[in-house]
């Protein structure tokens, strides 16, 4: 067995990271890269939690071999939150109290940037579409859509802030 | 949406609320969003050695022999523990609280009670070689007939170890509710209903799966990050099965990807902890998700039979129930949630006879125990399932039905003790308006704090 | 345990590739093989991607669809021409797996889109170590590939506007598994039926053509009754199973209904 050397760039920053043959992405992240931000659900791709943008568009962490996107442009959670400014969606998230246990809070708020990035005013049918792919077993669905809808509409004017 | 209605119970709400009726912002909100909140699998040490367990793949069988030498091959493999090396290997999780027998080994000795259950646990460098290592070592089987109905199960053959195929309660071997006299009730009843209703079990399937990491530290004692809904529970049992005192562990968790009631069970810890000793290395069990769907504990299943009889008006005058509550291989928290359900009977209404035999009974399925409400949910839907079909019967309005039987202040409830801060009536009655149903005035004079001439009760 | 990944970027390296690891296992999406590699204990060494392989373009050429096997299925979406599926393409996962799921991964699943190529008609072609090859979906579906062989791109016509059918009936509105699905081209002369093809999908192990029921429909008037009398005869056409979404059984009960509401309309199905 030998590893390799991947190079990806990680929330903006070019990365080298020596793996095991037919590491996930997952695996890159959490344990060499200390990002545990994706949570691992299930390692299958039926839960969600592991979203992330792969050259913008939402993917999940879990089936890809890093061998596979070397060179390519890789988003976490942890790069919502610049300079401790959360993000509108982050923000939306928090006012609307769409979080719960928070295990698919990082997958839902991935999926959610995905759509945005492409479809900037989703109706709520998108939303529920977009985030079709990502299991919250406290089913708190509703609220995880009204944020996300409500982050879509504050886009572009600041929310507000919270205390 | 709807507003609050403030006007029932108003001298109850005495108190000044500075934050009931605000908005405030969750506590760990911010970590959520930030994917800043620490699950107990977002730790890591160098040097962890990762379990995976051999599990039963029969639902009954005697276990002829075990060979773990092929797995000690896989490059990578470090030790492969089974119950020699558990120091007290029976257990049951509610001993802390006087419960016993001791049903449950850590790891299964001579025989497997159901698909999945515990055999041992391969220590390897990877979860890749883990996995290998598991996949090699060799268990020969000799199937035992099983038993998967809860009633064919109260007369088979009890298990070793359980002493009786259901659960015995203070000499009992069931819960009981003896109030009135229900089989006289039946033959002054107008209308006798039976009915049975019958549950399956069901699964948490928590986001996160369940899992620990166990770092041994320098002074001789061990951390345990979890994601357990049960921090002491797991501490005092796990020190318990390993025959160490308590203030050799250390409990770090809180923070649970969904749990349900779905982690209240001590079942990766102890063996975790067991690794971490003996091999004086951090020990990591995480389930997979086949695992928790497979052998994490569901709701139990349960059985319902409920006989009533009522009166032409109404009123129901007998209610007597036998109760199965299915509690898989090993008791775990059922006899609990088993007394959880007897204590629900007979529902939010004044019976005046009602016998209740509640039975918590050992089947070769996964052992269920906590969620949700357990033992409370189930009997819910069969209660309320029975009430309207009582009412379908009578052609009553299923409502006003509840109506005549609800529960008031003062009642003398079939455990024996009386009725305070009863609500049914008014909840009734507002979900009639809500409904936009409209109640006659009989109904809608009722109340809670008592039955009146206007109650249909003399 | 996994011993390579490899990720050639040209035919001849994937050639290369393969003849250094016969028993690779192939990966594109990563969708169906990677959960096994994640379960561990899988014994596959070697993983070949495909998803550098420059196989992964849709391109349109007088009124034929060429689409690469790695094209995510998401791409589909992205072009007019495809507008026609764009409900086989909803009924697919969710959107964060059609980004991943190809459409070669979804032929060799025998998922929605295969039961759909089925029904387009779509041609595949197949390369190998020295040549190349093309055979129809319907056969590879039934015969598979052989060893050392790969389909790099599926192509069929663009249907006539109005003429492609499609349901699925699932557990769910969004992201679920196949009950039944219906694919049907059905051309009319003149209110006439002038040969359809029926495909299904969720009824056996791979996706089937309802022949029966395309004889049935064949040359007479669209109608309601000939439709629902000829949905009748998929039974035979049928090997349903039982798993966690439906029973055998009810796949074999609702088979025609899906047919009619396919054919028909979604009220069609209801009466």
């Amino acid at each position: 067995m030998k590893g390799s050397v991947v190079s990806i760039t990680l929330n903006g920053v070019e990365r080298e990271t020596l793996v095991a043959p037919g590491t996930t992405l997952l695996n890159l992240l959490r344990e060499h890269q200390s990002l545990t931000g994706t949570r691992r659900g299930c390692d299958q791709g039926s839960c969600g939690s592991c979203t992330v943008l792969v050259d913008g568009k939402a993917k999940l962490a879990c089936l890809i071999p890093v061998e596979t996107i070397a060179g390519s442009r890789v988003e976490t959670v942890e790069n919502l939150a610049l300079n401790n400014e959360l993000h509108p969606l982050q923000q939306a998230f928090v006012e609307g109290f769409a979080t719960q246990c928070g295990f698919c809070t990082s997958g839902m708020i991935m999926a959610a940037k995905g759509l945005l990035s492409v479809n900037p005013r989703p109706s709520r049918a998108d939303v529920i579409r977009a985030i079709s792919g990502n299991v919250c077993r406290c089913t708190g669905y509703e609220s995880i859509v009204d944020a996300i809808l409500a982050a879509a509409a504050g886009m572009g004017k600041p929310l507000k802030k919270s205390a | 949406m709807e507003t609050i209605d403030t006007s029932f119970f108003t001298e109850e709400r005495a108190g000044s609320f500075n934050t009931v009726g605000t908005s405030t912002e969750r506590a760990d909100a911010r970590g959520h969003v930030t994917g800043r909140t620490q699950f107990y699998e977002d730790v890591s040490f160098p040097n962890t050695l990762h379990l995976k367990m051999v599990r039963s793949t029969k639902h009954h069988a005697l276990i002829k022999k075990l060979d773990v030498a092929p797995a000690m091959k896989v490059p990578g493999v470090v030790r492969v523990l089974t119950w020699k090396d558990v120091p007290n290997n029976w257990y049951t999780i509610l001993k802390l609280i006087g419960v016993g027998p001791d049903d449950e080994p850590v790891l299964a000795e001579d025989r497997v009670r159901f698909i999945g259950e515990q055999i041992c646990a391969v220590l390897a460098e990877t979860p890749q070689a883990a996995a290998e290592g598991a996949k090699r070592v060799k268990v020969v089987y000799e199937e035992l007939p099983p038993v998967f109905d809860v009633e064919e199960a109260m007369t088979s053959k009890p298990f070793t170890n359980h002493g009786s195929n259901y659960y015995i309660y203070e000499g009992h071997n069931c819960r009981r509710i003896r109030f009135g006299d229900v089989e006289t009730a039946f033959k002054q009843a107008d209308h006798i209903l039976e009915c049975r209703y019958n549950s399956a079990p069901i699964e948490h399937a928590p986001t996160e799966t369940t899992g620990c990491v166990v770092k041994p530290e320098g002074n001789g004692r061990y951390t345990i990050y979890s994601n357990t809904q049960a921090l002491y529970f797991t501490l005092d049992n796990t020190a318990l099965i390993l025959g160490v005192q308590f203030n050799k562990l250390r409990m770090i968790g809180g923070t649970v990807g969904g749990g349900f009631g779905g982690k209240v069970d001590v079942i990766v810890e102890p063996i975790a902890t067991l690794g971490a000793m003996l091999t004086n290395r951090p020990v990591k069990y995480a389930y997979s998700r086949a695992e928790e769907m497979q052998v994490s504990s569901p709701r139990a299943a349960e059985r319902f039979y409920i006989k009533d009889g009522i009166m032409k008006d109404g009123r129901i005058f007998a209610r007597k129930i036998t109760l199965y509550v299915d509690a898989g291989a090993y008791c775990r928290h059922s006899t609990y949630g088993t007394t959880k359900a007897a204590a629900h009977m007979p529902g939010p209404y004044t019976i005046p006879n009602v016998h209740v035999d509640a039975y918590c009974v050992y089947t070769n399925r996964t052992p269920s125990s906590a969620m949700r409400g357990f033992g409370v949910t189930i009997a819910d839907f069969a209660l309320e399932s029975q009430m309207d079909q009582i009412a379908r019967l009578l052609k009553m309005d299923p409502i006003e039905f509840r109506l005549k039987n609800a529960y008031r202040d003062g009642d003398m409830k079939a455990h024996r003790k009386e009725v305070e801060g009863a609500a049914l009536v008014e909840v009734l009655q507002a979900a009639a308006k809500q409904s936009g149903q409209k109640l006659s005035s009989e109904f809608l004079a009722m109340s809670s704090y008592g039955w009146g001439s206007a109650n249909g009760k003399a | 345990m996994l011993q390579a990944v490899v990720t050639p970027t040209s035919l001849g390296d994937l050639r290369k590739a393969l003849k250094l690891a016969p028993k690779a296992t192939l990966v594109a999406g990563g969708t169906l093989v990677m959960p096994i590699i994640n379960e561990g204990a899988h014994g596959i060494s070697t993983l070949v991607s495909l998803s550098k392989l420059g196989i992964d373009a849709v391109s349109f050429k007088k009124g034929i669809a060429t689409i690469g096997a790695a094209a995510p299925i998401a791409e589909l979406a992205r072009h007019s021409e495809l507008k026609f599926l764009s409900a086989v393409i909803d009924s697919i996962g969710s959107p964060t797996l059609r980004n991943m799921a190809t459409v070669g991964g979804n032929l060799f699943a025998y998922g929605d889109l295969a039961v759909c190529l089925v029904a387009l008609d779509a041609t595949a072609i197949v390369v190998n170590a020295k040549s190349k090859r093309s055979a129809p979906v319907e056969e590879i579906i039934k015969k598979g590939v052989k060893a050392g062989e790969l389909v790099t791109h599926v192509s069929f016509a663009i249907p006539k506007p109005g003429t492609f059918k499609y349901a699925k009936a699932s557990r769910r509105a969004l992201n679920s598994a196949s009950i039944v699905t219906v694919a049907a081209i059905i051309p009319l002369v003149k209110g006439m039926v002038a040969d359809c093809r029926i495909a299904l999908g969720g009824v056996a192990a791979k996706p089937v053509r309802a022949k029966s029921v395309e004889k049935l429909l064949n040359a007479k008037l669209f109608d309601e009754k000939t439709v629902r009398a000829a949905a009748a005869a998929a039974a035979k056409e049928i090997a349903p199973f039982t798993d966690a979404y439906a029973s055998a059984w009810y796949r074999a009960r609702v088979t025609p209904v899906h047919i009619c509401r396919a054919l028909l309309g979604d009220a069609a199905g209801k009466s």
